[in-house]
């Protein structure tokens, strides 16, 4: 099980890895999601928003109309976000569920190969 | 010897992934369809490492004939000793052969063929004959639909995502639900040069249309001058029982185009067929759509040798008895698995499995490859299995499948995340 804080702490590192690779940014330009992520376990929420690409913010708490929802584990989602787990295999298995655009799905795994290529 | 191949198979993905799609292989991966395809037969293919499967894709419909089917290689075979892909300007007999051959098989009083290579270009020609020969714009086309990645084809795809980085696309394209004659109505204008429906929505999740909706399509395109343009890509040459679909509602298109199962799986070849009155707009206009290697003379023979050996095994009335046996099996695992599966839409062998939510898909092709069957959730709605196996598959193959996706249930049944709201 993660806490808040980890869940937290996790988040701000993916915001800097995703932010700071300029290929990601680059291929991720046309992209505006606003994504609430829910921990099963624990019942606490995130909500995280990107601009362009860009990871602007991320809060604890479910805030506005999400585009997408990822639920989890608590620590399926700590492991995610420093890139300890392959989210496409958890998805298939069920562990991680989605609800968005298959397209969608897609740019979240792609975040995740252009960051963590062996994750 | 196991261990090459493991290595052949992994350099293989490698480049895949270098050379060509890194994301393409990643996603096979994961959904445990990582297969490099070595030999064929039939019903099935075998991964290089020497896995079989029974191939329950198939490309969407490419091999109603089956895998690497004797019979259209002994013909490509022999056409290669005499011929190559041909001059496209000039005129030739196997293409003279084909165009008559899909004349007569095809329904009502289509009659005259324009030859391409693939779908998407066979329906791109389909919406230019519909502009040229009306001498109006508007193309009327249905969500979810697919007719493919070129030019005009894409413009008349139901799904934003294939279209949306590429605008702006081709002006005057109006979109429509499926099934919905109300809509369709309230649609046309006086400026309506067509309307491009598949009789059955593959890539759209196998959706069948009302019994009434095709001939009402029918009669409000007959009362306003308005060209049917049927895709018949996916559903032609048997898959549904018939040997075209629109047979099923007894209704005769302007325009139907052919592709996919028409090349055997062997050699690519598609066709747009028209009716005579249409040739007109040709008349004045003989070179107006060209195609390079569009029915080139090999690509003609297979074509010519598919629907032989469609017609000589009776391939339509087969894929019809085996589409029952599967339905056998899909009615009682709606009873059984209530909490995965909602519905079964089928005619033939072209089936689609109706899960309760979207992830379902995803998780039942892994698992269902895992135990030897492709089976692949539809491109524009992972909810849905689309299963279109080789016309020839055999019952016991029918068997192995049905097997397969039953314990792949019950293993699924088990896991998290399967209600409707997951």
């Amino acid at each position: 099980m993660a806490t808040k804080q980890e869940i937290l702490d996790a988040l701000a590192d993916y915001q800097v890895q995703c932010n700071d690779n300029k290929r990601l940014r680059k291929m991720q330009r046309d992209w505006s999601k606003l994504i609430h992520f829910n921990a099963d376990d624990t019942g606490d929420k995130f909500t995280m928003n990107c601009v362009n690409g860009e990871i602007v913010s991320f809060e604890a708490g479910a805030v506005g109309a999400p585009d997408i929802i990822v639920s989890a584990k608590s620590e399926y989602l700590c492991d995610m976000f420093w890139g300890d787990l392959n989210p496409s295999q958890k998805y298939l298995q069920g562990e991680i569920r989605v609800k968005a655009s298959q397209e969608d799905i897609v740019r979240l795994d792609a975040i995740t190969m252009i960051i963590w290529p062996d994750a | 010897m196991e261990h090459d191949l493991k290595k052949v198979k992994e350099n293989a993905l490698s480049d895949f992934s270098r050379y060509i799609s890194p994301m393409k292989v990643r996603t096979m991966k994961a959904a445990g369809l990582d297969i490099i395809e070595d030999k064929r037969e039939g019903a099935c293919v075998w991964d290089i490492t020497g896995k079989k499967y029974i191939d329950c894709q198939t490309g969407s419909g490419i091999m109603n004939v089956g895998r690497r089917n004797n019979e259209i290689i002994a013909a490509l075979k022999n056409a290669l000793d005499t011929y190559d892909i041909g001059v496209f300007l000039l005129c030739s007999k196997p293409k003279a052969d084909l165009a008559k051959k899909l004349a007569e098989i095809t329904p009502g009083d289509l009659a005259c063929t324009i030859f391409g290579v693939g779908g998407g270009e066979a329906n791109d020609a389909a919406i230019k004959i519909a502009r040229g020969y009306t001498m109006k714009k508007e193309i009327i086309y249905t969500e979810k639909a697919y007719h493919g990645h070129t030019g005009f084809s894409l413009s008349a795809i139901g799904r934003e995502s294939y279209k949306e980085p590429f605008r702006p696309l081709m002006p005057d394209f109006t979109m429509i639900p499926f099934g919905d004659i109300d809509a369709f109505k309230k649609a046309v204008t006086n400026d309506t040069a067509a309307v491009i429906l598949e009789p059955i929505q593959g890539e759209g999740g196998i959706n069948i249309p009302p019994d009434d909706y095709l001939p009402a399509v029918r009669e409000i395109c007959d009362k306003h001058e308005i060209l049917l343009v049927f895709d018949e890509i996916q559903t032609g040459f048997g898959r549904t029982g018939k040997m075209f679909a629109s047979e099923h509602w007894g209704v005769i298109p302007d325009i139907m185009t052919v592709a996919k199962s028409l090349s055997g799986g062997l050699y690519p070849i598609s066709a747009t067929i028209f009716k005579q009155e249409i040739q007109d707009f040709f008349i004045p206009h003989p070179f107006i759509h060209l195609s390079t290697f569009g029915g080139s003379d090999l690509g003609c023979v297979v074509g010519m040798a598919v629907i032989d050996y469609i017609q000589k095994n009776n391939l339509p009335e087969h894929a019809e008895k085996m589409g029952k046996l599967f339905r056998r099996g899909f009615d009682r695992f709606v009873k059984d698995f209530p909490a995965l599966l909602l519905e079964v839409r089928q005619k033939g062998l072209m089936m689609g499995l109706q899960y309760t939510n979207e992830s379902i898909g995803p998780r039942l092709t892994k698992k269902m490859a895992e135990r030897g069957v492709i089976a692949i959730y539809t491109g524009n709605d992972p909810s849905i299995c689309r299963l279109m196996p080789p016309l020839v598959i055999t019952p016991e193959e029918v068997d192995y499948v049905l097997n397969a996706l039953e314990d792949s249930m019950k293993e699924l049944s088990k896991e998290a995340g399967l209600g409707k709201n997951d």
